[in-house]
């Protein structure tokens, strides 16, 4: 389902219609008498455009119906963008994700995320001349969890090559890596339908992972204004693993749908420090198109796009190459093994500057570098210890928790993990207090955990989240919270109200039922009798809205009329204290009036 | 800091040192950088003694350049000194200045320097090379101990040509923390003086072969060095005798371009030796002829990595006007081109050839299968075991040729060393090297150097007379890996019996 932005959520919302728990975007709306009530209407839409006169409600919501409807159809179109007929595509990814270690691969260095440039630097890094390798053991560490994680099969013995080319970010004009002999070989990943995989790909898929390797990360650089680019060599000898998948996805879905579940099972092992979005991870995609009636069992001419930064990269600029190369073909050309680049909201790859033109990387094993040997015994302690996979993680949060498998895979994905981590606190402490969890709670719960405290973050800094599981919004707060909020004690407006409060340190930890005591917030619903009021008056005047009930209940139409009855139930919103009303209650009441009073009544007048 | 116009100068010089000036060769050439007020060693308790460093092995002070004789390293500062320099001014050492070489430590004769040919005080001969400047100070007595490194040969060499002794250790026992590499899987930090006695005082007396260097990851663990040579004699610096000692001539060195006065000298001096007690046999070493082409593939490969870090933009300076960065171009190549000598160049090329995908497997990958049957033809003739095999091999006599006597192949052969020349001819002279000799040529004087590279194992070059030329050439003696205890210390009395000093 789209997401439909807040912003035009809260105005639906607010130009007429029900508010329902849990879907109003925290706002500071004081009440006012009704008679205002248009003017803040118009405000709200000023800051759209300013010169649209307002819309009739009506129009509005047909209107967002049609651009539902035309995105949903737009989706569609991404489905049909998975296969080209006639041709067949051929992805093999390779994956560089750092290291979540506390030293570089071959030097004392510290390992180091934007801290000032060049801070971080052994002599081996710039490569000065003299200096040597001095291999780090305790990388091994998460890179031994990681291709466990991936299934793959560890190597007693490994060794280092160096493979040259020319590049301003390499000092020593080669980058030492493992090419003959990689530490682990012969992996396997499983790809689920809720990972995202295309269509075309059903339930679920296996991609084989042909080997893993470590090697020296590259420094950074970056580029100035004119001809000049800085290089920060803190970055240079960082360990990085690569991981190379055997040449088995033929969607683009699916490519960025592994992308996204290797960065979910390293950060699940505690094997890496960051995801994409941070620049810990990185893909180069291997591409190449045949014709589904070729029968040569040979892929076509591969192309290389480096150094791809987001899952929608992946996926985009493999539809992209993908099509440039059927293009090629269909025109009678040729494909030309090379390496191409791509940029991020750009529709086609671009070839990029050869290194040493045809470049031969001319891998020779590291003469100043002894083999790895990994003890088995090592091995079978790390698999003993890394912990529950995210595939089984997810299933459990699915049947456990009830959540949706979006929701329960954005948990397992956020903040490295630790936002998972913190739904748990969230349940502990929930049930510490005594709430009951079932799946309301806990779906409330991972609501509040993914959505209103990523909202938090789309406006300020970040959360703070630690790796056990704690931010900025203690757990035990958020639970006391939702608490309240799930015994009807206070309203999910004021329960957003107070969340804000407790992320800018405004409350302090543990005051959550202080502060709704000391500033009277407790929900002090109106009596029965004060709803009926209200409902009374929302019908004033609306005879013909009630005709359609009428219509219904005498078997004229076929449909219950729900959009008219949230109409009555908004009117009654907006004239009553809104801070004292449910409008769970207000629908309710409004219900049965028709029901009861409201229909003989009409049907006495008529 | 090297001024600019020296820079210049130096460039000059280079671009001209195929035709060698008559100021040239009437210099010896042998500093590069000379210290005209040396830095006494701190602990005064020590005899202080004068020593000349290789300038392809970082100083940080006391000169504070470290060139490689190579334009790239024309105005380079290290900022951190070699390991084994440090050791050796804890132990006394003046350094005194740093001495010319071929670049990068790739040449025969010390004639491919940007700082011109190196050559020997008397009648213009050639030092050898790669560490010539190093052996002209020691034979000149300007210094005690001058240090060098040997990758294939270049301390052996130039001792052998310029008269005085010079030591290859075993690999993995000298740091090579700071000497800037040329063939990391071959290059060894080597020690040069006028007689064994000075080099066996420091390496084995004073207790350098026992030092780990946590820097260097080729330098051999403190236990390892322990448990290896409680297998070894030698190492409580006693005095060893001739007497038993056997003594192995590889048949296979006999070679067609072995001068007829080096022959007779080496055959001689393993008569006197003979005559003191020692046992001499003939011994077989079949791999020896492919030895030399297995270094000249295998030094390059690494060679041609090594350099890659001298590109003009951190080292040397950016070629002006032929900058061609631009879209599809290199921006390194002028740049490459211009700051490195003729054999570099040449090495860099076969290295990098040897090293590409089409050629991997038929060079590179055959020269490191060569290095294996050369180590285990040493293996084969030793008595002591090599301690960095796992288990002992077994060897087929049908993998020997048959032109080696049936007795060889068997054995008496095994032995406690080898002795043979340590290059095929005596110093030639520096004009016919300059001149006429051809690259091969000066690749042919590594060809009793080169095994004992391949397989790690220590080698000394102690000076003999040859008769009636009245020159010195180098008699070599290779022993089993970590045996260089005992090696010193027979050196030294072989040196004794054929009147050298000690």
């Amino acid at each position: 389902m789209p997401r439909i932005p807040t912003s035009e959520l809260s105005r639906y919302l607010l130009a007429g219609q029900l508010s329902r728990r849990g879907c109003l975007r925290a706002s500071r709306i004081c009440l006012q008498p009704v008679a205002n009530f248009q003017t803040r209407r118009f405000a709200s839409v000023e800051t759209q455009s300013t010169s649209v006169p307002p819309t009739p409600l009506r129009k509005q919501l047909k209107e967002q119906a049609k651009a539902l409807k035309a995105s949903g159809q737009k989706k569609k179109k991404n489905i049909d963008n998975q296969t080209v007929p006639g041709w067949e595509l051929t992805v093999g990814i390779e994956i560089h994700a750092q290291l979540n270690t506390v030293r570089k691969l071959f030097s004392p260095a510290t390992t180091s995320f934007n801290d000032s440039p060049n801070t971080h630097v052994a002599l081996f890094d710039l490569a000065i001349p003299g200096s040597q390798p001095l291999f780090q053991p305790e990388t091994l560490i998460p890179a031994v969890r990681a291709a466990l994680a991936l299934n793959c099969d560890i190597q007693r013995v490994s060794r280092f090559d160096r493979k040259h080319y020319f590049h301003w970010d390499q000092p020593s004009g080669y980058q030492i890596t493992q090419y003959y002999e990689p530490f682990a070989k012969d992996g396997r990943i499983g790809l689920l339908a809720r990972d995202g995989i295309a269509a075309e790909d059903g339930e679920s898929i296996a991609v084989g992972i042909k080997q893993v390797q470590m090697e020296q990360d590259t420094a950074k650089t970056t580029a100035q204004p004119g001809e000049a680019h800085w290089l920060d060599f803190n970055r240079v000898g960082m360990p990085l693993i690569e991981i190379i998948t055997l040449p088995e996805i033929h969607h683009p879905a699916t490519a960025a749908a592994l992308v996204r579940k290797v960065q979910m099972m390293l950060s699940a092992v505690d094997a890496c420090v960051s995801g994409m979005e941070e620049g810990g991870l990185r893909a180069d995609v291997n591409v190449s198109v045949r014709r589904v009636d070729d029968t040569s069992g040979k892929l076509g001419t591969r192309t290389e796009i480096k150094n791809l930064s987001s899952f929608k990269a992946v996926e985009d600029a493999i539809i992209a190459e993908r099509d440039r190369q059927i293009a090629v073909l269909e025109a009678g050309g040729v494909v030309e093994g090379e390496t191409r680049g791509w940029s991020i909201g750009s529709t086609e790859t671009r070839r990029l500057r050869g290194k040493e033109g045809e470049v031969d990387y001319r891998y020779m094993p590291d003469p100043d570098l002894g083999p790895v040997v990994i003890d088995p015994q090592l091995v079978q302690r790390l698999a003993s210890s890394s912990g529950v996979s995210p595939d089984v993680e997810t299933d459990q949060l699915i049947e456990k928790y009830g959540l949706t498998a979006k929701d329960a895979i954005s948990l397992l994905a956020l903040d490295g993990g630790a936002r998972v981590q913190y739904y748990y606190n969230v349940l502990d402490a929930l049930s510490e207090l005594g709430a009951e969890t079932d799946a309301i709670v806990t779906i409330l719960a991972a609501n509040w955990c993914l959505h209103e405290l990523g909202k938090l973050t789309e406006v300020s800094s970040d959360l703070g989240m630690t790796a056990d599981g704690e931010c900025k919004v203690p757990s035990r707060d958020l639970a006391a919270l939702l608490h309240h909020l799930c015994r009807r004690e206070i309203t999910a407006k004021v329960a957003k109200e107070l969340l804000w409060a407790i992320f800018r340190g405004e409350v302090a930890p543990g005051g959550v039922t202080e502060a709704i005591k000391d500033n009277n917030l407790w929900f002090n619903e109106l009596s029965k009798a004060e709803y009926e009021a209200l409902a009374d008056r929302a019908v004033e005047g609306e005879d013909k809205v009630l005709g359609e009930f009428l219509r219904f209940a005498d078997g004229k139409s076929k449909a219950y009329p729900r959009g008219k009855l949230m109409f009555l139930v908004g009117k009654m919103m907006r004239a009553g204290p809104e801070h004292r009303m449910d409008p769970t209650s207000a629908e309710r009441v409004m219900s049965t009036r028709i029901d009861d009073i409201y229909l003989d009544a009409l049907g006495n007048k008529q | 800091m090297l001024t600019r116009r020296r820079l210049q100068a130096l460039r000059l010089r280079h671009a001209q040192r195929s035709i060698p000036s008559r100021y040239q060769r009437r210099q010896i050439n042998h500093f590069i950088s000379k210290e005209a007020d040396p830095v006494p060693p701190i602990p005064a308790q020590r005899t202080p003694f004068t020593l000349a460093v290789k300038d392809n092995i970082t100083t940080k002070f006391s000169p504070a350049t470290t060139t490689c004789a190579s334009p790239f390293l024309a105005d380079y500062n290290s900022p951190f000194e070699a390991t084994i320099v440090q050791q050796l001014r804890d132990l006394g050492a003046v350094v005194t200045g740093k001495t010319n070489l071929d670049e990068f430590g790739m040449g025969s004769h010390s004639v491919h320097s940007a700082h011109g040919a190196v050559s020997q005080e008397k009648d213009g001969y050639s030092a050898g090379g790669s560490s010539g400047g190093s052996a002209v100070a020691v034979a000149n007595g300007e210094v005690d101990l001058a240090l060098g490194t040997d990758t294939g040969g270049s301390v052996r060499l130039p001792a052998a040509y310029c008269g005085v002794v010079g030591y290859k250790p075993s690999y993995g026992m000298l740091s090579r923390f700071g000497v800037v590499p040329y063939a990391n899987s071959l290059d060894t930090v080597g020690l040069i003086a006028k007689g064994v006695g000075r080099i066996r005082e420091v390496v084995v007396r004073r207790g350098l072969w026992e030092v780990e260097d946590g820097r260097d990851p080729t330098s051999l663990g403190r236990k390892a060095r322990r448990r290896i040579a409680q297998g070894r004699e030698g190492y409580g610096g006693e005095d060893v005798e001739l007497e038993g000692v056997r003594l192995g001539l590889p048949v296979e060195y006999n070679i067609e371009e072995l001068e007829g006065g080096v022959r007779d000298a080496w055959v001689k001096a393993a008569g006197r030796l003979e005559e003191r007690g020692a046992k001499v046999v003939p011994v077989s070493l079949p791999t020896t002829r492919h030895a030399l082409s297995a270094y000249y593939v295998i030094a390059p490969a690494e060679a041609s990595s090594n350099l890659a870090k001298y590109d003009g933009v951190r080292y040397g300076r950016r070629s002006e006007g032929e900058s061609d960065a631009a879209e599809g171009g290199v921006l390194y190549a002028a740049s490459r081109g211009q700051g490195f000598g003729e054999e570099v160049k040449r090495r860099i090329l076969l290295g990098s050839y040897t090293l590409s995908s089409e050629a991997m497997d038929n060079y590179f990958l055959k020269a490191q299968a060569v290095r294996r049957l050369v180590r285990r033809d040493f293996d084969r003739v030793f008595r002591l075991e090599n301690p960095l095999q796992d288990e002992q091999e077994t060897f087929d006599l049908s993998e020997m040729s048959e032109e080696i006597p049936m007795e060889n192949k068997l054995g008496p052969a095994e032995v406690d060393f080898l002795l043979c020349p340590t290059a095929p001819t005596l110093a030639p002279k520096l004009e016919d090297v300059m001149g006429g000799q051809g690259v091969l040529d000066a690749y042919m004087n590594d060809v009793f150097a080169v095994p004992a590279s391949l397989a790690g194992l220590p080698a000394v070059s102690v000076p003999m007379l040859v008769e009636g030329e009245e020159r010195m050439a180098g008699l070599q003696l290779i022993g089993q890996y970590w045996d260089d205890a005992r090696l010193l210390g027979v050196a030294e009395a072989i040196s004794e019996v054929l009147g050298g000093k000690r």
